[in-house]
């Protein structure tokens, strides 16, 4: 009887966890490949069976286990679970796993438990498992970064985006925004593109998703929200060309692959997570609060009498605006809160050696520091993977999710409570004498500009409630030993339902009588893809093979949007926000959205005994985003790695326990374009009807000459190991080339249009990036393990279409210079005499002048993005306490006050102001200060005097816990896990510079918008497993 | 093995579902779905009519004709002032400050050239001709026509000044054929003439006598009629007054248009904000409706003291009224911001939703275009016929004029003024006639006021936008500027 060993499935099961340090089978796998099969004698043979942990405790799953002196071997599964046939009676079994001491054990009492010790290189983890492949990290030849599962879980974030801030080199993920469920704009190795989304490709078990924020009027909203970073294996972060080359036209921005949890085979397994806890503002700093009713009072008088009012005409005014009054409030305590924070997630892990399962149900319910925003999911999963019999594996999921949050205006909107909690007067009062909201608009003391927050929060809605079903099968059939057919379908289903109601009192609803705007979005997003696998091994070499892959992928998204609005609503019955009570139906819209991509696509490898490996891949995509004849276009890569620590010579040496030396060189796309951008059209809209007829007009130019953005890789990294590789630095170079950026090219007017998209541009992301992770102290019973990384990036535009105007905004946009670098008039202080502010008049700094407009732009050497950035995570074990505290860093670059003009100028007296306004004007002759004489007729030029340091780090994360589940009690009463925990997040930031008035974590452009302020949480949670 | 095969028909499924769902040669053929590709646009004359209607939608646009086109042939001219009581807009343009970075010229230009645009996709179709084509086909090249006519007036020297002088470039193809990357230079002022008297005679050859029903008939729509009554505006304007006779008799004889009988008519006339099918007065206007208009920023909104009613008539212009002229009822003596204003009320309708049609071409105009060119061609008797008949009409009490020489056409031009005040066409007057503008002062009531533009004073024409000057190194901006 033949006995075959299929191995190669259980390999997409495994999602080995860093922290663990567990390794998993894909080096096995090949071994065992070479095994060849034997026949036995019946008779004097057992079945063994057993489990493999690490010295944890946790399940080790991709352990060889290999009869000794037999070629008869497996690897365990996920659970650390393997079965054994036919073994003959008084073997030995040899336990081995790279990274781990091998253990032999004679066949005895059964099952087998085998504990085993780390001591070997970590160069074999698979590395990742995506779509199409399964890298070890032998056979990698590319830069990837992950999170284990186990770093993301009991986040007191909505969204996993919210947590990868300085855990992977080379990502930045900037939290702008404190509203739960905001979208985060992820950039992997720098911006990639100018004019189209620079946001990396999601894939969430083998599917490309629609990602980013899908929603169309709510202030902002995150597409991944709705998945529980419980249920999340692991996340790998795809940066150069042979990780992300197979993503073809997509992968240029970078690839996020993000694996749920499955089902392990072995004793059914419950857990349940508990948490609960309460979060407040981040502290504003202190040249950013806003004045108390004294300070300000103060600085309006002041203002006034510089602006040669006389005391008379200052009283007045003073006694108008209510300063005289005695009454004040705090409208920074008034707009903020305590909020809270609450998740429940319960877990079913069970399999058998025929079917596994892993499902789950969370929920999650956030109440944010601000006013009116929360946020509310419930998901469950389930994963499920089937052996049909030897040849056929089938695997499905389905993760369902519903989230529901109400969403503030953001920026320099009257309805948003951080701008008004910054804008508003002390002596505008938000409550009347008796105790209800004050909604007068008459009079200073009331709101004649800028709503009560108060009342907006509680009356005005932007609501989201988004359901998404995310489901995917997978069929695997081993056509023989080394052909393999994996045929695999998925469907995105998301639908999205915003209610926006402006209240009819008070706010933007007033002048309609209230206002209520529905909007219905429903995406249908398909994926298929059928792959062939083929192995060959080159006969007489032990461990030489070449491997090749071709499939087919097509996938098609369709956006489906309703959308209502009526005006007019019942003022007094204010739960009547319904449509249906609108008294004139104001609009109703239809449309959709949609885009296919088809691509044929194929790779192969060859790799000599773990030394050598070279891949190569090729990719040909077609997408409906582009004209037909530049729809199809080809993306290929190629990468080649030595491991030199299998060399003979390595071992003479002693300083380095490893060293594995990769690179690749590939092209890949940016398909972000708008669906129909390409096509010239011809348009009709209501707004073109005439005369009660349907009107169409030519309004859209197009370019039926459109191309894909590319970027041209290469990368060129080394993974050195130290001590036994008990430290791993990992050091990559990279150099992107980024050709045929679009950008809007002017054209004459007299063709009917302003500007014209074109492939015209082009750019270089280059950097390096460096994390090294290990146990930095190492004692008995007490561990600090370590990871700390550190990116630079530097971008430099190269190409740009003639006559671009250099002035950008307030960016400089010119050949040689980054596309963030700041160009703006520079502040030069202020005149100690006078307190009037100066400028340079020119670069060099030789002359001064009072009048901004004999200043001239200066290209500073000052940019928007931080120029180092990184993380340093740590925890720390003693016995059963763990301690993790977890920083982020971002040095280098300069943020810039787009709001602040209304906050620092005395032309704007009557909003509230800055304390570092107060705090550092300039009073007295002969006074050395950087903020000018308080008045009113302050001049308000955009110059660097609102440009502040963004140098940060944040202790983003602190938290300790105890496991319990080594006690008595808890094996007593059936548990088998019990981890109790505290935890902070965000608990404090160190700045650099003592006149930044917000937090610097903002986006990209360097911009603060008055986003809704950030908090911190302290959460206490419980994990128990049955 | 055998029994394993009984999957087999699995991943074949999946594999053949991919296949037929992806493979076949559409699944990359994505629609937009409110726009059809440009090339596939106009196959039809049902098309042709909704690029059409898109086309006059666009007229009406507050940049264009809806308001900016219009008003500025008064407020730059000497018809009208800016109140100090105002809501800010149009102050460059009043005062005369406006620059090659303004937005309003820059608008005007790049939405006469979107109009134009429209234009000549439609002109430019190759479908089927029938009547239905032929009336569509017409109006598009009687709105290029306007365009032009318009354009060339703002933004270069008159005709009747110098015709060899820098006109505006003449784009007579579709983007989608001519190309994105064109970079003409200025067609001479003699030139863009020859295409709108061109573009008009294809019109008029090819429209049929009766407008079919592709559309309703209406003040509306161009008419047949109408292409001429705009081609006698344009030989009036280049001076060619033989012709400009020629295409004004054609109107006068064969249109069947009618001056208001009588006061109550004239009241009602100007009352109704209706599109008109009764040929009376009017005979082309741009239609707004209560689901069409430009709300705050509508012409009618600008003038009525029931919308912003910043401009305000001067007293000059008042004063050329007699007490008995009807007209003059549509001048209120009243009050803005404090100070005696005389408020225009010719458009009525600004408060109302249905809001007032803005009045492209009227009989009144063709008439007294008529009588100009018989004055300038010395039939002096002709002249004085249609000149009374005009103002006669308006005013019942008047007796008829008698005058000769220069005093009749300048008498004509009073004429004119009195009778198209409001309407757009003086600045034009005064420029084809090469006369100096004295705009009169009106002190506190007004804002910032810049007297008098001589003849030698560059801003008389618009500045070439800078957006136009930086993408298209071929045009030459106007001098001054």
């Amino acid at each position: 009887m033949v006995f075959n060993i299929h191995t190669r499935n259980n390999t997409d099961t495994i999602r080995p966890g860093i922290l663990r340090l567990s390794l998993t089978a894909a080096l096995s796998l090949f071994l065992l490949l070479l095994c060849h099969s034997r026949t036995l004698a019946a008779t004097d043979t057992l079945r063994v069976t057993g489990t493999v942990t690490d010295s944890t405790g946790a399940p080790m799953p991709g352990v060889l286990v290999k009869v000794n002196g037999s070629s008869q071997a497996t690897t365990t599964d996920a659970t650390g679970h393997f079965v054994l046939k036919q073994v003959p009676t008084g073997a030995t079994i040899l336990f081995s796993m790279m990274g781990y001491l091998p253990q032999e054990i004679k066949v005895g009492s059964q099952p087998l438990y085998v504990r085993l010790r780390p001591g070997i290189r970590q160069l074999d983890e698979v590395v990742v498992t995506d779509g199409y492949r399964v890298t070890t990290r032998a056979a990698n030849t590319s830069a990837i970064g992950t999170i284990s599962g186990s770093a993301l879980e009991n986040k007191p974030f909505s969204t996993v985006m919210q947590s990868m801030q300085g855990k992977i080199a080379g990502l930045s993920a900037p939290l702008t925004s404190g509203q739960p469920g905001a979208n985060v704009n992820i950039r992997i190795r720098g911006v990639g593109s100018l004019s189209l989304s620079s946001d990396p490709l999601i894939v969430v078990d083998g599917m490309i998703v629609n990602s980013g924020q899908l929603s169309g009027a709510v202030t902002t909203s995150n597409a991944l929200a709705g998945i529980n970073q419980n249920d999340i294996e692991s996340i790998d972060v795809l940066k150069d060309a042979a990780a992300t080359a197979l993503y073809g036209s997509r992968g240029s921005t970078g690839v996020i692959v993000i694996t749920t949890k499955r089902g392990k085979m072995g004793k059914t397994q419950v857990r349940a997570d508990a948490e609960g806890g309460v979060a407040s503002q981040i502290p504003l700093p202190h040249a950013g609060r806003p004045l108390n009713a004294a300070q300000y009072a103060e600085l309006f008088r002041e203002g006034l009498r510089n602006s040669g009012y006389t005391d008379a005409q200052t009283n007045d005014l003073a006694d108008k605006y209510g300063l005289n009054s005695g009454k004040s409030n705090d409208w920074n305590d008034l707009v903020t809160r305590t909020g809270s924070q609450q998740q429940y997630n319960v877990s079913l892990n069970s399999g058998t050696e025929k079917t596994k399962l892993f499902a789950s149900a969370g929920y999650f319910n956030q109440q944010a520091t601000t006013i009116g925003a929360d946020f509310k999911r419930v998901s469950g999963l389930i994963n499920f993977d089937h052996q049909i019999n030897k040849r056929f594996l089938l695997s499905a999921g389905v993760n369902i999710s519903n989230v529901d949050q109400n969403t503030p205006y953001s920026t320099q909107y009257s309805g948003n409570p951080t701008w008004a909690a910054r804008a508003l007067r002390p002596y505008q009062l938000a409550y009347n004498d008796d105790g209800s909201i004050n909604t007068s608009i008459a009079g200073n003391t009331n709101f004649p500009g800028i709503y009560n927050p108060l009342w907006i929060a509680k009356n005005d809605s932007k609501r989201l409630s988004e359901t998404r079903m995310l489901g995917n099968a997978k069929l695997k059939w081993n056509i023989w030993d080394k052909l393999v057919y994996t045929s695999y379908f998925s469907i995105d289903y998301n639908t999205l339902e915003e209610t926006i109601f402006l209240n009819p009192i008070m706010g933007d609803g007033v002048s309609a009588g209230g206002t209520s705007k529905n909007y219905y979005s429903r995406y249908t997003n398909w994926l298929t893809r059928n792959q062939l696998d083929y192995r060959y091994d080159i006969p007489g070499y032990d461990n030489f093979y070449v491997t090749a892959s071709v499939g087919y992928e097509a996938q098609k998204s369709k956006k489906y949007l309703l959308a209502a609005v009526g005006s007019g609503f019942p003022s007094a019955h204010e739960d009547l926000t319904a449509l249906s009570n609108a008294a004139t139906p104001v609009g109703a819209y239809g449309q959709f959205s949609n885009y296919a991509f088809t691509s044929l696509y194929s790779s192969a490898s060859i790799n000599y005994r773990n030394k050598y490996a070279l891949n190569g891949s090729y990719r040909r995509d077609g997408s409906s985003r582009f004209p037909p004849n530049n729809r199809n276009a080809g993306f290929y890569s190629i990468g080649g790695t030595w491991n030199v620590h299998e060399e003979d010579f390595f071992q003479q040496q002693r300083i380095l326990s490893s060293l594995k030396i990769r690179s690749s060189y590939g092209t890949t796309g940016n398909a972000n374009l708008g669906n129909y951008d390409w096509m010239p059209q011809a348009n009709y809209s209501s707004s073109y009807s005439y005369a009660g007829y349907n009107g169409s007009q030519y309004s859209i130019i197009g370019n039926t000459d459109l191309r894909w953005e590319t970027s041209k890789k290469f990368d060129a990294g080394a993974d050195i190991g130290f001590r036994n590789d008990r430290f791993i630095l990992t050091v990559d170079y990279y150099y992107n080339n980024i050709d045929g950026l679009i950008r809007a090219v002017n054209t004459s007017l007299t063709t009917g249009f302003g500007a014209v998209s074109q492939n015209v541009g082009s750019m270089v992301n280059k950097g390096w990036e460096f994390t090294i992770k290990g146990d930095i102290l190492k004692c008995k019973d007490f561990n600090w393990n370590g990871n700390f990384n550190l990116a630079l990036n530097k971008n430099e535009i190269t190409r740009l279409p003639q006559g671009t105007l250099e002035r950008n905004d307030m960016f400089y946009l010119k050949e040689g210079y980054s596309f963030n670098n700041y160009y703006l008039k520079e502040f030069a202080g202020v005149d100690p005499q006078t307190g009037s502010p100066l400028y340079y008049t020119d670069g060099g700094h030789s002359a001064t002048t009072t009048d901004i407009s004999k200043a001239t732009y200066i290209v500073l050497n000052k940019q928007s993005v931080p120029k180092y950035m990184g993380g340093f995570s740590n925890v720390f074990t003693y016995k059963g306490i763990s301690l993790g505290v977890d920083f982020n860093y971002n040095l280098g670059y300069w943020v810039y006050g787009a709001s602040d003009i209304y906050f620092t100028s005395g032309a704007y007296y009557t909003y509230n102001k800055y304390q570092f306004i107060y705090d550092r004007r300039w009073t007295t002759p002969g006074q050395q200060t950087d903020v000018p004489k308080f008045s009113t007729t302050t001049d308000n030029s955009v110059s660097t005097y609102r440009l502040y340091r963004g140098d940060h780090i944040r202790l983003q994360n602190i938290s300790i816990g105890y496991d319990f589940s080594h006690m008595a009690l808890a094996k007593r009463l059936g548990v088998n896990k019990l981890y109790v925990y505290g935890r902070g997040t965000n608990l404090w930031t160190k700045t650099f510079d003592d006149r930044l008035p917000f937090d610097p974590e903002v986006s990209y452009s360097g911009f603060d918008y008055q986003n809704m302020l950030k908090y911190k949480t302290f959460t206490f949670g419980i994990n128990v497993g049955f | 093995m055998k029994k394993n095969n009984k999957y087999i028909w699995l991943p074949l499924l999946m594999a053949a579902t991919t296949l037929i769902s992806a493979c076949g040669k559409q699944f990359l053929d994505e629609q937009p779905p409110t726009s059809v590709s440009v090339e596939k646009g106009i196959l039809t004359d049902t098309d042709m009519m909704e690029s059409l209607a898109g086309l006059y939608r666009n007229l009406d646009n507050y940049f264009l004709f809806g308001r900016n086109a219009v008003v500025f042939g008064d407020l730059l001219a000497d018809n009208v002032y800016l109140s100090s009581t105002n809501s800010s807009r149009l102050l460059t343009q009043y005062s005369y400050t406006f620059i090659v970075s303004s937005p309003d010229a820059r608008l005007l230009w790049s939405q006469s050239y979107y109009s134009i645009l429209q234009a000549n996709r439609i002109i430019g179709a190759r479908i089927n001709v029938n009547n239905n084509v032929n009336q569509l086909k017409g109006e598009a090249y009687t709105i290029r026509a306007l365009c032009y006519l318009n354009l060339v007036n703002w933004f270069a020297t008159p005709y009747t000044v110098k015709p060899t002088s820098d006109g505006v470039p003449l784009v007579t193809l579709s983007t989608d054929v001519g190309g994105a990357f064109i970079k003409p230079a200025r067609n001479t002022v003699a030139e863009v003439y020859d295409q709108i008297i061109s573009d008009l005679d294809s019109a008029y050859k090819i429209m049929p006598d009766a407008t079919p029903s592709i559309h309703t008939t209406s003040s509306n729509f161009i008419a047949k009629q109408a292409v001429k009554a705009l081609q006698a505006r344009a030989y009036l304007y280049k001076a060619d007054y033989d012709k400009a006779r020629d295409a004004a008799l054609l109107v006068v004889k064969n249109g069947g248009y009618t001056l208001a009988a009588d006061a109550n008519s004239f009241n009602a006339y100007w009352a109704s904000s209706a599109a008109r099918t009764d040929k009376l007065e009017t005979i082309f206007e741009l239609n707004n409706s209560a689901a069409a208009n430009n709300g705050p920023e509508g012409m009618d909104y600008m003038y009525s003291r029931n919308g912003l009613g910043d401009l305000l008539a001067t007293d000059d212009t008042y004063a050329l009224y007699t007490a008995t002229d009807k007209r003059r009822t549509l001048i209120i003596d009243s009050l803005r911001g404090g100070y005696q204003a005389y408020i225009v009320n010719k458009y009525q309708n600004a408060n109302k939703t249905d809001k007032d049609e803005v009045k492209l071409l009227r009989y009144a105009e063709v008439l007294l275009t008529l009588a100009e060119s018989y004055a300038r061609l010395g039939d002096e008797a002709n002249a004085l016929l249609y000149l009374n008949k005009v103002a006669q009409n308006r005013d019942a009490a008047l007796t008829a004029y008698t005058y000769s020489g220069t005093a009749l056409t300048d008498a004509i031009i009073r004429e004119r003024r009195k009778e198209l005040a409001f309407e757009g066409l003086r600045f034009f007057d005064l420029t084809r006639t090469n006369a100096d503008i004295n705009r009169q002062n009106m002190g506190v009531k007004g804002y910032t006021s810049y007297p008098t533009v001589k003849t030698t004073d560059f801003r008389r024409l618009q500045p070439i936008p800078e957006v136009e000057t930086g993408a298209n190194p071929n045009i030459k901006q106007n001098p001054g500027y």
